[in-house]
C-alpha cells in the first residue's frame, strides 16, 4: 500500500540515501543526501537505519498527501511545513503536507518508516539522474514505506524531537575551514591569500555536481592533466572563480584544486542556497 | 606488454587529499594499471576506492588512515603483483562516421575528412581510465595529427554514443552530458548499462564495456 502521494514537487523531489561506494573508478560518482547528517536524522527520529530511503526535497512548492496513519520525520532545510524540522511526528490519512516558504537551507529530508521502497543501483537507492540511475519524482507518484499499517511504533507519543545540540544551526554567516587541495603549491601566494580574505557568494549556477562561488579572481596555474575528484574540493577554472565539487560531481576532472573541505563540512556547505556569503580560512 | 617495475615504491610520491585519501604520483602508466588492481586483488586495510587519474592514482580509505599505512602496503606490492599482468582483450568498436565536428576537424588539421577517419581507425588504443561520467574511457593512442585543444566554449549536451577526441585522447560519450570534445561519429555500443547497475563489482563487464588497461579498436562501417 502507498503511503505518501505526490501532489506538487515544488523545485524538485527525488528519493536518496547515504549514497553508493566502490564504482568511482568507473566514473560513477557517491551520489546520495546533498545534506548526510539531515538524511541520517530524519531516519534516527524514527528508528530507521541511518542509510534508509528518504525523500529530498529542494527548497519550496513539494506538496504531499498522506494516505495511511503514520508516523513520518523530517530533517534539514526549514520550509515552512507545520512538521518542524528536526522532530517525527503522527501523521493521519488524508494530510497534506506543504512546504511553502524557503526559511532556512535548501534541502529538507522527509523519512517514512522503515524508508522508503525503492529500485537500487550500485546498491543505494541515491537518484542520479545526469547519469541514468533512476528519475526525479513526478506529480502522481506514489511512495511506500517499507514498514506500515501495524508496525505503527511509539503509541501513546505524538512526537518526537531531536535533542537541540544535535541540530546544526543554518545561520546565513558560514565559514569554512580548508585543506590544502593536490595543487596548492602550483597557486600564487597572492591567490591563496584571496581565497581566504575576501567573501564568497554562491552563485546562482550551483547543482547537486557543483556550487560555484563569485567573488575576487583567483589566478589560475596550468591546467592539469585530468585526475580524481573528490566532492568538498575547490576547483579553480579559468574564470578563477571557485566550484565546490559537490557529491553527484565527476569523478575525475582537469582544473586544479587549490583545497578541500573538511568532509564533516560538505551537509553544512550543501545547505548555502544561491546568494549565501561564505568566508574561508585555512586549518593550520 | 605490462611489466611491474621492480622498485614500485621508490617512484612513488605520496600526497594527501582530503581527510581519507592520498593521491600516488610520479607513477609509470604500468604501475598506475597495476595499482588499480592490486587493490581489487589484495586491498590495504580499510580501503574503500581507487580512482585513476592520467598520471595518478587515488587511494581512498573508510577512515583516516597514516601514509605508513600505504607506504607499506605498497611494500607488501612490489613481489607479489609480479607475473599478475595479463594481456587485455581488444574490443572492437564499429562507428559510424558522420560527426557534426568532422568538417571542423578537417578544417583544423588541414586533412580531408577520409584521412581523419583512417587516423582515427588506425591505432589499437589503450584505456588510461575511466570518468568523468559512468564508463567514459580516456583513450591513449590517438594520432598527433589529430591532437586538437578541447573547443573554448563546451556544448551543452553530447549524445551518448558519441565517438569523440579531445586533446592527445580519443573517447566516446557514456551518457548524455556537457563536453568539448569534438564529435567524428556514433557507436551503438551501449557503454554504461543502469539497469544492469547490481552492487557486485565482479559483474562489472555486464554494466560497462571498457576498464582502464582494456585495448580497443575503432572500425568504421
Amino acid at each position: 500500500m502507498a503511503t505518501i502521494e505526490i501532489l506538487a514537487t515544488g523545485m524538485g523531489l527525488s528519493i536518496q540515501d547515504q549514497g553508493r561506494s566502490g564504482w568511482r573508478r568507473f566514473g560513477v560518482p557517491p551520489g546520495g543526501a546533498m545534506d548526510r547528517y539531515a538524511a541520517q536524522a530524519a531516519n534516527r527520529l524514527l528508528g530507521n537505519s541511518k542509510d534508509a530511503p528518504v525523500l529530498e526535497i529542494l527548497m519550496q512548492g513539494a506538496q504531499l498527501r498522506v494516505l495511511e496513519d503514520t508516523w513520518v520525520a523530517l530533517a534539514g532545510a526549514d520550509l515552512g511545513s507545520s512538521i518542524r524540522p528536526w522532530t517525527a511526528c503522527r501523521v493521519q490519512a488524508g494530510t497534506i503536507l506543504t512546504f511553502p516558504v524557503n526559511r532556512s537551507g535548501l534541502w529538507a529530508y522527509l523519512a517514512v518508516l522503515g524508508g522508503i521502497e525503492s529500485e537500487r543501483w550500485f546498491g543505494s537507492a541515491s537518484v542520479d539522474t545526469r547519469n541514468g540511475l533512476g528519475r526525479r519524482l513526478e506529480c502522481g507518484d506514489y511512495l511506500s514505506a517499507v514498514a506500515s499499517g501495524a508496525e505503527i511504533p511509539y503509541t501513546g507519543v505524538s512526537r518526537r524531537v531531536l535533542r537541540s545540540d544535535l541540530q546544526p544551526e543554518m545561520a546565513n554567516a558560514n565559514e569554512f575551514e580548508l585543506l590544502p587541495g593536490p595543487q596548492f603549491e602550483q597557486f600564487t601566494e597572492a591567490a591563496r591569500a584571496e581565497l581566504v580574505g575576501f567573501g564568497w557568494t554562491v552563485a546562482a549556477q550551483s547543482d547537486r555536481t557543483g556550487y560555484r562561488l563569485s567573488g575576487p579572481v583567483l589566478e589560475v596555474p596550468n591546467s592539469i592533466l585530468s585526475e580524481p575528484v573528490l566532492p568538498g574540493s575547490l576547483q579553480i577554472p579559468g574564470n578563477g572563480q571557485p566550484i565546490v565539487t559537490m557529491i553527484d560531481g565527476p569523478t575525475v576532472g582537469g582544473y586544479a584544486k587549490i583545497a578541500i573541505l573538511q568532509e564533516a563540512d560538505l551537509d553544512h556547505m550543501a545547505q548555502c542556497r544561491p546568494g549565501t556569503e561564505l568566508k574561508f580560512r585555512w586549518k593550520i | 606488454m605490462l611489466n611491474m617495475p621492480t622498485n614500485l615504491y621508490d617512484l612513488v610520491r605520496i600526497r594527501e587529499y582530503g581527510e581519507r585519501g592520498y593521491l600516488l604520483e610520479q607513477l609509470s602508466d604500468e604501475a598506475r594499471v597495476a595499482i588499480e588492481r592490486a587493490t581489487t586483488l589484495q586491498p590495504p586495510e580499510a580501503f574503500a576506492e581507487c580512482v585513476l587519474g592520467a598520471k595518478n592514482v587515488l587511494l581512498l580509505f573508510q577512515r583516516p588512515v597514516t601514509p605508513r599505512l600505504v607506504e607499506n602496503w605498497l611494500r607488501s606490492l612490489t613481489a607479489e603483483l609480479q607475473g599478475e599482468q595479463q594481456e587485455q582483450p581488444c574490443i572492437e568498436v564499429p562507428v559510424v562516421y558522420d560527426g557534426a565536428d568532422l568538417e571542423e576537424v578537417s578544417a583544423r588539421t588541414g586533412l580531408s575528412v577520409d584521412r581523419v577517419i583512417e587516423l582515427h581507425t588506425a591505432p589499437v588504443y589503450r584505456v588510461r581510465m575511466i570518468g568523468f561520467t559512468p564508463g567514459f574511457p580516456y583513450l591513449d593512442g590517438l594520432d598527433q595529427r589529430l591532437h586538437l585543444d578541447r573547443k573554448a566554449a563546451p556544448l551543452s549536451r553530447i549524445e551518448p554514443g558519441t565517438v569523440a577526441i579531445g586533446g592527445s585522447h580519443a573517447g566516446i560519450y557514456s551518457v548524455a552530458s556537457p563536453g568539448g570534445w569534438y564529435r567524428l561519429g556514433r557507436t551503438e555500443l551501449s557503454l554504461f548499462q543502469p539497469e544492469q547497475a547490481c552492487n557486485n563489482v565482479t559483474q562489472w563487464r555486464s554494466i560497462f564495456s571498457f576498464a582502464a588497461g582494456d585495448s580497443v579498436k575503432f572500425v568504421a562501417l
